[in-house]
């Protein structure tokens, strides 16, 4: 048996390239996220324990208060691990909208930033600035920052760079506790770290020694990772469950055409057993062997990956990578079974081949048998079982049930598609197929000659078009649900309030700022609520401005969630001698001056002025920028701005950034089942070699063979596509039920047609080229030479 | 008869006036160096118009080598062909695919039919690869000549479901379909029983006697040969002999 084994692999190697490519990508996929994985936990904890080196011990989360307590008892033996997000200005430039601000000791011995130039801050109105942070922001020793907005703004004077040891830790811009202490509840604090004994601690709250502490922090940054790590591997399952279909189609097809051989040695007395052997013996080399290309290409494509990463943004917590051979293993294990479960279906239907079939004619391109009542009647059961279970998910609103049931009504899909596919193909050939004469006819004619093949072939495609379609449409719908919650969140888009009146001209030059498209002066004066001053503003003419009604009635004021939070909700306001009793609403948005309606703010009196000027942006202004050449032209330090513009933009780009990193993800296994289809084409080129060159010869042209190649390859993607994205939206509808619709008002369903429109043309471009090498192949042959082909 | 291309002359003068093809030496090397096989060697042909040509000898003498070149399906090393008074060496691919589709019919030894298209729509093919309209009077061509081949209640069937002889039949009416100046066949009844083989050479024999037309058949049997107006004999790539019958 092993010459026959050699023999096989020797003649047939080429055509396993495919299948081993199939395999090769799906543990390439494992082996590179083992790899981010690796390098993103050695990257995170890298010198997180750089902070607690000198400490006696650590008070993990003790919470801002009690951090604030611990400061004031033992401020000279004690350092807190806070961070606090603030816009960051100097010399009336914004440098950031949200930069993360962490603490520097005022204890030598609990300093850990590595000091490069300059001198520590030895208090309050002095800071520390990141190094690198320093060069690209061109800030440095000497220079005097802004940290916050208005009424709670800092100035700090840089007196020194350092690097951080640890990304972890590591922030642009250090202040020590008494500046940070500033921003009240806005500051967390996630550790604090102590000299000497430690003081009483409330309930709850313990001191641990440092290295326990370290401990903990690893075991966490440990399993954070693993999580994401977990997510990936859900998709690397996703390709490899296509590279299943793909190489379980590769063998039906080989086999399929080797019929004849396996046929002709039983004749001659192999055994079903010896004939059993050698099929395996070939699908355990391949699954080897592609795994084996997987590790080592997916080995060298993650370390280009981290490299590139690396050198790209200095910044991002990447640290070595190395392969443990756990995860090696794994992969290669993954790989191989992959195979070996591919294989083993065909590999039954091999030996049901009696020796008499090598007398038969053999036709393996088309086989009429489609599919049996067995598997209808199962793949009825599961379609319908599914669905209950969806239905059920819905009305129990759990995820795990959803995601349960959409597998298998999926697989249910898979089993009908021999009975579900050729009939819609040979539908979409005949309509579009007329357009393209007799290469038409025959590429949709031979697209479904074999209707379980058509069907395995569409089915690799169908799975990634269907995730692809379901995330790209849930989360188009989330985003529309999310909107009219984010307009109440964030109704104005830029909104700056002085505490002085602003020029009146200044509207005008924010108009012709880049991404402004319309400013709008807000009158109001300067009033008290008790002992507070309090901004006024009345908001008049805004509605070009806004994104939901900011329009309080008279007789009420509308108050921030954060402003005079003890507030009852009647309150006493006053201007210059004159009072109004108010009733109180809550909202958000606008900054920290009350909103009130003009005749409030007319029958109060005041002296009313312009101080604040609301902005609205252009669609498609830069997040990133707007709100800092705003502030340089309105001068910034003694404004408050409130940039609700690139929160919402943060939302949007959360979900911007999560789906295409689902599509990115799910490419893979694209990319596998395109691969499929070029090797069915491929496969069955060879097959069809005979028919070809007496088509040819009768007189089909070079370039009509090739149309009617790629027409095939283009039917079958289409079809593929058209299903999966059916399928796709209608999970997606699901899934918002299940998901979205219990935390929002309403969760319509909403179609993102352009990407949607994209994915269709994407998948029906690669299918014409997943048909280019195969058509070049067949083209290439002169009738001649095909037809005395054995 | 349909109206029919300029260069398309009467039966009664293309059998004097023109061969319906010929090689001027014609030579076709498959390989090179040290294991180069000579499939052909500096053949002069010439096949003569409205009669029925057999090409035999030995296997491996290269008869089917021949007909490809002739036919313009392969490419000869060197030589040159004319057919119809077309020279085939310097045709692009394209070209060359148009001539054939419209000028030439085949029928080979097997694999003749498209297994996926009905007999009719086999015979039909040709006309449709063509891009012509498939209008009554082709159809009732198509019938015709069916029914002097004796397959019209055939037409409806795929070839997995016709014997041997009725796919060779189907074959020869799609060769017949075009009005082909030459109808090149290759073996024709090399997987027949004689009975079969014997009415599909009849057939053969009653295009080039009844409706004009010029058969080159490629055989290497004595008695298919006996239908033949005229054989070439090859050997070792060469024409041994052209013995008029
Ligand atoms: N593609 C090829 N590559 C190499 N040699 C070839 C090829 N095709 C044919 N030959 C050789 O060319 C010679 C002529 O072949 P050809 O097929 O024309 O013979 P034939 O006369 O038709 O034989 P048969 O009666 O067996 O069909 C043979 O020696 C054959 O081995
Ligand atoms: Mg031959």
């Amino acid at each position: 048996m092993r010459t026959l084994v050699w023999a096989s692999l020797r003649s047939y190697s080429r055509r396993y390239v495919a299948a081993a490519l199939a395999i090769a990508t799906g543990v390439a996929f494992v082996v590179v996220t083992g790899l981010l994985a690796s390098s993103a936990r050695n990257g995170l904890a890298a010198g997180v324990e750089a902070p607690y080196a000198s400490a006696d011990s650590v008070v993990a989360q003790p919470g801002v208060d009690v951090a604030h307590r611990m400061m004031a008892e033992a401020g000279d033996r004690a350092t807190p691990m806070a961070f606090v997000q603030q816009p960051v200005g100097t010399d009336g430039r914004q440098l950031g909208e949200e930069i993360s601000v962490g603490s520097v000791s005022t204890v030598p011995t609990l300093r850990w930033q590595d000091l490069d130039d300059g001198r520590w801050p030895r208090g309050a109105g002095e800071a520390l600035v990141d190094t690198e942070a320093a060069a690209d922001q061109h800030v440095a020793v000497g220079d005097v920052l802004t940290v916050g907005s208005r009424p709670t703004a800092v100035e700090v004077r840089v007196v020194g760079t350092a690097s951080s040891p640890s990304t972890l830790d590591g922030s642009p811009l250090y202040l020590t506790w008494p500046d940070l202490a500033r921003f009240g509840d806005q500051v967390s604090v996630t550790a604090v770290a102590l000299l000497g004994e430690a003081p009483a601690l409330p309930e709850g709250v313990e001191a641990v020694p440092p290295d326990r502490f370290v401990n903990n922090l690893l075991t966490e940054i440990n399993n954070e990772v693993d999580a994401v790590a977990m997510m990936v591997l859900l998709f690397a399952g996703v390709a490899l469950f296509v590279a299943v279909l793909v190489i379980a189609n590769t063998f039906a097809i080989l086999f399929a055409q080797r019929r004849h051989d396996f046929a002709l040695l039983r004749c001659l007395g192999a055994t079903p057993g010896q004939i059993r052997g050698s099929v395996r013996v070939e699908s355990l080399l391949l699954g080897v062997g592609g795994s084996l290309v997987g590790v080592l290409g997916g080995a060298g494509l993650g370390l280009a990956l981290i490299a590139g990463v690396r050198s790209a943004f200095a910044s991002a917590p990447l640290g070595a990578a190395d392969l443990s051979p756990v995860w090696a293993t794994g992969a290669f294990i993954a790989g191989l079974l992959t195979t070996m479960a591919a294989a083993w279906y065909p590999t039954r239907q091999v030996l049901r081949v009696s020796p008499l079939a090598a007398l038969r004619p053999d036709d393996s391109a088309s086989a009429r048998t489609t599919a049996g009542r067995v598997r209808v009647a199962l793949g009825i059961v599961l379609v319908t079982g599914g669905l209950a279970v969806l239905g059920w998910s819905i009305a129990a609103t759990r995820t795990p049930l959803m995601a349960a049931g959409g597998t298998v009504c999926f697989l249910g899909v898979l089993t009908l598609g021999p009975v579900l596919v050729p009939p819609l193909i040979a539908m979409v050939g005949r309509v579009a197929g007329r357009a393209l004469g007799v290469p038409g006819r025959i590429a949709a004619a031979n697209a479904v000659r074999n209707p379980r093949r058509t069907a395995a072939t569409t089915a690799a495609l169908l799975v990634g078009v269907t995730l692809t379609a379901a995330v790209l449409t849930g989360l188009q719908s989330t985003r529309d649900s999310l909107a009219s919650e984010m307009d109440t969140e964030h109704p104005i888009d830029l909104a700056l309030t002085g505490a002085t009146p602003l020029p009146q001209d200044l509207p005008d030059r924010l108009e012709s700022v880049d991404g402004v498209a319309e400013a709008v002066a807000v009158h109001g004066t300067v009033g008290r609520i008790a002992d507070t001053e309090v901004t006024l503003l009345a908001p008049e003419h805004v509605d070009g401005v806004v994104r939901d009604a900011l329009a309080p009635a008279p007789g009420t004021i509308a108050l921030p969630y954060l402003l005079l939070q003890d507030a009852p909700d009647t309150v006493t306001v006053s201007v210059a001698g004159r009072h109004a009793d108010l009733r109180v609403t809550r909202g958000a948005g606008w900054g920290t001056a009350a909103l009130v309606a003009p005749a409030t703010l007319a029958d109060l009196g005041g002296r009313s002025a312009p101080y604040a000027v609301w902005v609205g942006a252009e669609d498609g202004a830069d997040a990133g920028s707007l709100a800092s050449d705003v502030s340089a032209v309105a001068g910034a330090p003694t404004l408050e701005v409130v940039d609700g513009f690139s929160r919402r933009a943060w939302v949007d780009l959360q979900l911007d950034v999560l789906a295409w990193a689902s599509v990115g993800l799910l490419g893979v296994g694209i990319v596998i089942a395109l691969v499929g289809i070029a090797n069915t084409l491929g496969l069955s080129v060879l097959e069809r070699t005979r028919e070809n060159a007496l088509l040819r010869a009768l007189g089909l042209t070079r370039s009509e063979l090739r149309r009617m190649l790629g027409f095939e390859g283009l039917l079958l993607a289409l079809v593929a596509t058209a299903m999966g994205t059916v399928l796709g939206i209608g999970f997606a509808w699901v899934g918002l039920q299940v998901m979205v619709e219990p935390a929002v008002r309403s969760a319509p369903l909403s179609l993102p047609w352009l990407p949607l429109g994209a994915a269709l043309g994407v998948a029906m471009l690669a299918g014409l080229l997943a048909a280019v090498l195969p058509a070049r192949r067949a083209a290439r042959v002169t009738p001649a030479a095909g037809l005395t082909l054995d | 008869m349909p109206p029919s291309t300029p260069t398309d002359t009467p039966p009664e003068n293309r059998s004097t006036a023109m061969p319906a093809a010929r090689a001027r030496g014609l030579s076709k090397t498959y390989g090179r160096g040290e294991t180069a096989v000579h499939a052909l060697r500096e053949v002069d042909l010439e096949i003569p118009a409205g009669r029925f040509t057999a090409v035999m000898g030995a296997s491996g003498s290269g008869k089917s080598t021949l007909m490809h070149c002739l036919a313009g399906l392969d490419r000869p090393t060197a030589g040159e062909v004319t057919v119809a008074g077309t020279t085939l060496t310097g045709l692009d691919d394209d070209r060359l695919t148009r001539f054939r589709r419209d000028r030439l019919g085949f029928v080979f030894q097997a694999f003749n039919l498209l297994p996926m298209l009905t007999a009719g729509q086999n015979i039909l093919l040709p006309l449709e690869l063509a891009g012509r309209r498939i209008d009554p009077a082709a159809r009732s061509r198509a019938a015709e000549i069916a029914e002097i081949l004796g397959i019209e209640r055939r037409l409806g069937h795929r070839p997995a479901e016709l014997s041997g002889g009725q796919q060779q039949r189907v074959a020869i009416a799609r060769a017949l379909i075009t009005e082909p100046d030459l109808i090149f066949a290759d073996e024709p009844t090399g997987n027949l029983d004689s009975g079969s083989s014997a009415e599909v050479l009849a057939h053969l024999r009653s295009t080039v006697r009844e409706l004009g037309r010029t058969v080159v058949m490629v055989t290497h049997e004595d008695s298919a040969a006996a239908y033949a107006d005229h054989v070439v004999l090859m050997s070792d790539g060469r024409v041994a002999a052209g013995v008029g019958v």
